[in-house]
């Protein structure tokens, strides 16, 4: 019974692991970015589910589509006004100007709310899905339905639309897409702008699980890299797998090697995965 | 070798200049690493509005006085990103840069550790604001005065309170972060129960930056512990007290140090901060009169609410008390010369807001009781020690 619930853990917390790399494998993967600003856009999307759920009383689970919409507009014309003037930069220009960017919001955020943990606290809480001897938070499962909902909806978006279609062409080969007649800025602005959405999104599910503060970013930017590598970058069910795999893995690695080396066990997979299959478990160039 | 002899002379010229500022000084230079930024940026925040209040009473009752001269506070802060290497190089500027005649300690155990050795080889005393793990004071430095009581002035207290209120309790299970201060913390957690029967059925660590505690909590749970205790820094302790109720941990007792004593916390888990146990070196329902420029622990909380709009917790007031001892031991020594202010500061009885403060041998406060302290319907109680008790401990979990 203890491994059952040990792996339900994994679960419930692979659940939100995904909802935290959606968006930087989407960054990555389209515009070969490594958004270093992403663990701040979740923090940032956390606060609005705070102050939304504060001030109007709005559940963040709800709020999630609504915190990704408004950060949407904000990544767009970031993407827009700033980063695409380093496009065509070498990589590492980029990494620079996000890890800026980084400094610059988390900053802003310490000033602007300070460094006290806060947290959404649901009144009535959620409670827990009583199974006998399992025990899952109902807060976890909310998050994580919410979550792939919003994920679906994007992996839908990027198939099945003309505008989906572009990103993907452009991922693929820029050049020839600019040639097919696609516009190429606007189309980075977009999905820049959709991971922000994603980011946004997850911040807003997480605010009622884990506590909201500036310092929290770094520790959500790595979970997303580790995630993306598993998976696959740029593949968006690779970083749902990526995130379902991580969390049944830490959760595994902390009973097998102690809470201690929860981490030790997946990093180990995660050397051995690059070993052997560089590109991660779904990840195909060009494919989203 | 014209050139080499001109350039003697000015360095030479310079040195003088500087000794003629030196001498000339209308103020008491403290140096002050400080982690304002990265993940310990609340705590270093906390720290700072400590020291910040008590420069301002100073200089405005007119400044420390040294003999019969007043001087300014002036204090120097740099960043250091909460990043222990970076606070030895903040220490080693303060000293060679800034000059500063004292310091005051980066925040926690670890990097206070850390930096006391730089603070050692240049002989200036540090009083640190907020280390209490005796690994930090038993390197023989002559320099280290720590305002916080060592870690088992919390677990000696809280096992008897537990022994006494919960005869039946034999289970002990203690989760701690892998940190130099919470994991020593949890050893005299471990000592403690030990020496009082209990038997440790479970005994973890989980790694700094820990994101998710299920799987630990699961393995505490199969534990069937009495007493849980748990060790960490806030955010920590607000995702281990929700998981532990999401997995329907059970006992009669949870202590979890530190987190409980701040408002943020109990604001951040509601209801699941009933009846959790923490201690601390100090609560604005401490009722000291003191010396210091502060005159009472109640005036103290009183200036503190006034500037901030909120009771200091235990890491701001320690901000104002490393200030208050340094000022008594300046005054005192009527010098800013170090030697003459760590003899002072070596004999102790300093009567402050903060407690009665004297260090031991190493240099380790030793002079007062912190109190236990329990949230009951939302509100910090003291439970111990009985003298300044505000309620009786209360036992369960809701």
């Amino acid at each position: 019974m203890l491994w059952l619930q040990v792996l339900v853990n994994g679960l419930a917390v692979g659940g939100l692991y995904a909802c935290i790399a959606v968006g930087f494998s989407l960054v990555w993967g389209v515009l070969n970015i490594i958004n270093i600003l992403h663990g701040s856009l979740i923090v940032l999307g956390g606060y609005l589910a705070f102050f939304a759920h504060q001030y109007w009383g709005i559940n963040p689970f709800l709020f999630a589509p609504l915190a990704g919409a408004v950060m949407f507009a904000g990544g767009v014309a970031l993407q827009y006004c700033v980063i695409n003037h380093v496009m065509a930069r070498p990589f590492l220009i980029t990494l620079l100007l996000t890890f800026g960017l980084n400094l610059f919001l988390d900053n802003s955020m310490l000033a602007l709310f300070s460094a006290d943990y806060r947290k959404v606290l649901l009144n009535p809480a959620p409670g827990v899905f009583d199974l006998g001897s399992i025990v899952v938070p109902a807060d976890r499962i909310y998050a994580t339905l919410v979550g792939l909902v919003l994920i679906s909806a994007l992996a839908l978006l990027l198939r099945f639309t003309q505008f989906g279609r572009a990103i993907i062409a452009v991922r693929m080969d820029r050049d020839a897409a600019a040639l097919l007649g696609v516009n190429v800025r606007w189309t980075y602005a977009v999905a820049f702008g959709l991971g922000v959405f994603m980011a946004g999104s997850a911040g807003a599910l997480l605010s009622a699980i884990f506590p909201i503060s500036p310092v929290a970013s770094a520790g959500y930017l790595s979970k997303a890299f580790v995630i993306c590598v598993i998976g696959g970058l740029g593949s968006i069910p690779g970083a749902v797998i990526g995130g379902f795999a991580l969390g049944v893995i830490e959760s595994f690695g902390a009973l097998l090697l102690g809470p201690e080396h929860a981490l030790t066990l997946a990093f180990v997979l995660l050397i051995a995965l690059l070993a052997v299959r560089p590109s991660g478990l779904l990840g195909r160039q060009g494919f989203a | 070798m014209k050139l080499t002899v001109r350039s003697a002379l000015a360095g030479l010229m310079i040195m003088a200049a500087g000794n003629v500022a030196a001498n000339a000084k209308d103020s008491v230079v403290i140096g002050a690493p400080l982690p304002v930024t990265g993940a310990l940026s609340p705590e270093g925040t906390k720290l700072r509005q400590g020291y910040e209040l008590w420069r301002e009473q100073v200089n405005a009752a007119g400044g420390v006085k040294v003999g019969d001269r007043r001087l300014k506070v002036d204090l120097r802060y740099y960043d250091y990103q909460s990043q222990t290497p970076r606070a030895i190089q903040v220490a080693e500027k303060l000293i060679t840069d800034d000059k500063v005649d004292f310091l005051f300690s980066p925040f926690g155990s670890g990097a206070t550790k850390a930096a006391s050795a730089v603070a050692e080889k240049a002989g200036v005393p540090m009083i640190a604001s907020s280390a209490s793990s005796k690994e930090v004071f038993d390197q023989g430095y002559k320099n280290l005065f720590g305002v916080y009581t060592d870690n088992s002035t919390f677990s000696e207290p809280l096992a008897d309170l537990v022994k006494a209120k919960l005869p039946n309790a034999r289970r002990v299970a203690i989760l701690a972060r892998n940190d130099l201060y919470p994991l020593s913390l949890a050893n005299e957690f471990e000592k403690s129960a030990k020496k009082r029967g209990f038997d440790v059925v479970f005994f973890e660590k989980y790694a700094i930056g820990t994101l998710d505690h299920a799987s630990a909590l699961t393995q505490l749970r199969a534990a069937k512990p009495d007493w849980i205790v748990a060790t960490g820094y806030i955010n920590d302790l607000i995702t281990i007290r929700k998981q532990a109720a999401d997995l329907k941990v059970g006992g009669e007792a949870f202590t979890l140090i530190n987190g409980p004593a701040y408002q943020e916390w109990i604001s951040a888990v509601g209801p699941l901060a009933e009846n959790v146990t923490t201690a601390s070196w100090f609560h604005p329902v401490a009722r000291y009169s003191s010396d210091d420029v502060f005159g009472s622990s109640a005036k103290f909380v009183e200036l503190f609410k006034a500037k901030y709009g909120s009771e200091p917790d235990f890491t701001q007031a320690s901000g104002s008390a490393v200030g208050v001892v340094l000022q008594q031991a300046i005054e005192r020594a009527g010098s800013l010369d170090r030697d003459k202010v760590r003899a002072e500061l070596k004999k102790g009885g300093f009567k402050t807001f903060f407690g009665p403060i004297s260090f031991s041998d190493i240099g380790i406060a030793d002079s007062y009781v912190p109190p236990v302290l329990q949230i009951q319907d939302g509100k910090v109680q003291v439970v111990a020690p009985a003298e300044i008790a505000t309620s009786t401990f209360r036992t369960g979990l809701k």
